[in-house]
């Protein structure tokens, strides 16, 4: 086969032809090959074709176990729909927000409440269990010779000679927070998608003796990534789950054999602090990649005096175009606080307030071209239009919200942003949307979020009727765990300044004053 | 060291973590699902204990086996005799 892969599915299926039996994708506990992967996919494609899900129809997965969820992407893939993996702590308003938005004809999860809510609103519903059973029940069609439940016809396209599936519909939507009081869905086609990997995979040079071990979960789309990624370097990916990942974290990397470590910041200190006290280094470890945010230079360098076979790669991106600039392995050594080049074949540069392209060195919004810009936001054309911006009102140019400056030789310095997205271990949170989060649980009056600053975590100020641990534990029914503060202080009133509106810096005043829990 | 100095180490060092008090904890509170400690979290327990009581961490020893719960992650520090008293 010499053609690239036009559709997401390709991908696995180029991969499955040239080596089906190697298990290329572990967590501690299974394994499965790509051939596997690609006759379970193409099986549950077939079910759920006849269970009635027709393309560009979306299908909503929450599950704990990762090779299900990527069964069930490919799968989805090949029936032409879109799927959207959800982080297992998508939940109660949350989950339900996802029902509403997405309209999802299918929904794979393993909760009642989840069921009860899918069913009501009319999705057919799958547990993880009743999805991979259907990739051991031979398919519909099988009577009729189309399928016989092995050899070579598995992984034929899903058969639908009305709707073919094209390299320009949408396959994959990505729930992300920003500037909206609920998360809105980043939406890809297979050609973006395909694009991304294959520009990402170029500058990271996964190897085909690679192990990458990604502790990152599917349902951020770094840890997804990966598995395209090594799709495509014909390398083996082992997800490691929330605990392995922890404090067992180098003790995971040795006995899985890891060449190659999908990180965030959380992860690298992690394993900076690991390293530092251990004797048996994982020395086959050659490789640490970073997203989500910067790496603080200890770690860098503390990593760099512990494990001296391991390089680094720091990288920039956004959901919105999966990845913009990465840095060459150890680039941050000759310049240091860059984020490194733009993918092959894309474009970032800086402009002004009004949409002019500044020279090197100001500061300015960060912009991104290329066929890594995805579609857009689900159903949010306003918001599509201020982001993912029309140059002469036909050429996508991806407004990232980010500003920072680009240096004579094209390198990205990343500077912050300027409205109300921060980043708190590595995870990307919207105070708007954490605000009104804390506003949806009955008894809070008020709330401000303050944006982690001078090494203090993320605050939550409230005016409520209900003690603050409670105000925090029913916010967990309402967005990810990750996003809930961890600080929360109940006060009288906030303080407000002439406009009327909030005064944060005399709330950080008041809130870091002694005596206040 | 004895096993309530332990569970007081490690209250202090969960209050630090958690940034709330935590405080009479039962052996059998589970530590993910209960307390709602993260990966992240949890090594800043172990930390804190490092810098509390002495505890002197192994990485190649730590299983997920002994973050399970308080009982568990009381028994793995017992285990690795703190030098410090």
């Amino acid at each position: 086969m010499t053609t690239q892969p036009r559709l997401l599915h390709d991908l696995l299926d180029d991969a499955a032809r040239r080596d089906p039996h190697t298990p290329a994708l572990s967590t501690g506990e299974r394994t499965a090959s790509l051939g596997e992967l690609a006759s379970a996919s193409s099986r549950i494609a077939r079910h759920l074709r006849a269970r009635g899900l027709r393309r560009g129809d979306r299908v909503a997965v929450r599950t704990g176990d990762p090779l299900a969820a990527v069964a069930a992407l490919f799968a989805v893939s090949r029936t032409g729909a879109v799927f959207s993996l959800l982080h297992e702590s998508v939940r109660d308003g949350a989950f339900t927000h996802v029902l509403t938005d997405a309209e999802p004809a299918a929904v794979v999860c393993d909760s009642d409440e989840a069921r009860d809510e899918a069913t009501a609103a009319g999705a057919d519903f799958l547990t993880t269990g009743d999805l991979l059973a259907l990739a051991e029940t031979p398919p519909p069609g099988a009577a009729d010779g189309t399928a016989n439940g092995t050899g070579a016809e598995e992984t034929a396209p899903v058969p639908d000679r009305t709707s073919p599936v094209l390299e320009v519909d949408p396959v994959c939507m990505i729930y992300t927070s920003g500037t909206t009081s609920r998360p809105k869905a980043v939406v890809s086609t297979h050609q973006q998608i395909l694009f991304a990997a294959r520009a990402i995979r170029e500058r990271l040079g996964y190897r085909a003796d690679d192990t990458v071990y990604c502790p990152l979960p599917v349902s951020f789309d770094y840890g997804l990534y990966q598995v395209y990624l090594v799709m495509l370097a014909g390398a083996r990916l082992r997800f490691g789950s929330p605990t392995e990942s922890g404090p067992p974290l180098l003790r995971s990397l040795v006995e899985s054999g890891a060449t190659v470590l999908a990180g965030v910041p959380a992860v690298s200190d992690r394993l900076a602090w690991l390293a530092a006290r251990s004797r048996r280094r994982p020395t086959s470890l050659r490789l640490l990649t970073n997203t989500g945010a910067a790496l603080s230079e200890k770690t860098v360098a503390s990593l760099r005096e512990s494990l001296p076979g391991l390089r680094v790669q720091v990288m920039y991106g956004l959901t919105e175009c999966k990845r913009a600039a990465i840095m060459p392995p150890d680039g941050d050594l000759d310049r240091p606080g860059s984020c490194g080049l733009p993918l092959d074949g894309t474009e970032i540069f800086v402009v002004g307030p009004d949409g002019e392209r500044l020279p090197a060195g100001e500061t300015g919004q960060i912009v991104v071209r290329g066929p890594n810009v995805m579609a857009g936001y689900w159903r949010r054309e306003e918001l599509t239009a201020e982001r993912f911006h029309r140059r002469d009102g036909l050429f996508p140019e991806l407004r990232t919200g980010d500003y920072g400056w680009v240096d004579e030789d094209g390198y990205l310095y990343f500077d912050g942003r300027r409205d109300d997205i921060y980043k708190e271990r590595g995870f990307r949170v919207s105070a708007t949307e954490v605000e009104a989060a804390a506003h949806r649980v009955e008894g809070v009056d008020s709330a401000i979020v303050l944006p982690p600053a001078n090494g203090r975590p993320a605050q939550l100020a409230v005016i409520s009727s209900i003690p603050k641990e409670e105000v925090l534990e029913r916010m967990r029914g309402e967005i990810e765990e990750f996003k809930v503060p961890r600080v929360c202080v109940r006060l009288d009133d906030l303080p407000t300044n002439s406009n009327g509106k909030v005064d944060r810096a005399r709330l950080a005043d008041l809130i870091s004053a002694p005596g206040r829990a | 060291m004895q096993r309530n100095d332990v569970v007081t180490a490690l209250e202090a060092a969960l209050s630090e973590a958690l940034e709330r008090e935590v405080a009479d904890l039962d052996g059998n509170v589970r530590l993910f699902d209960d307390l709602h400690l993260d990966s992240t979290s949890m090594l800043e327990v172990l930390m804190s204990l490092e810098e509390s009581i002495g505890l002197q961490v192994e990485p190649e020893d730590l299983e997920i086996e002994a973050f399970e719960s308080v009982d568990s992650l009381t028994d793995f520090v017992l285990s690795t005799r703190p030098a410090a008293v």
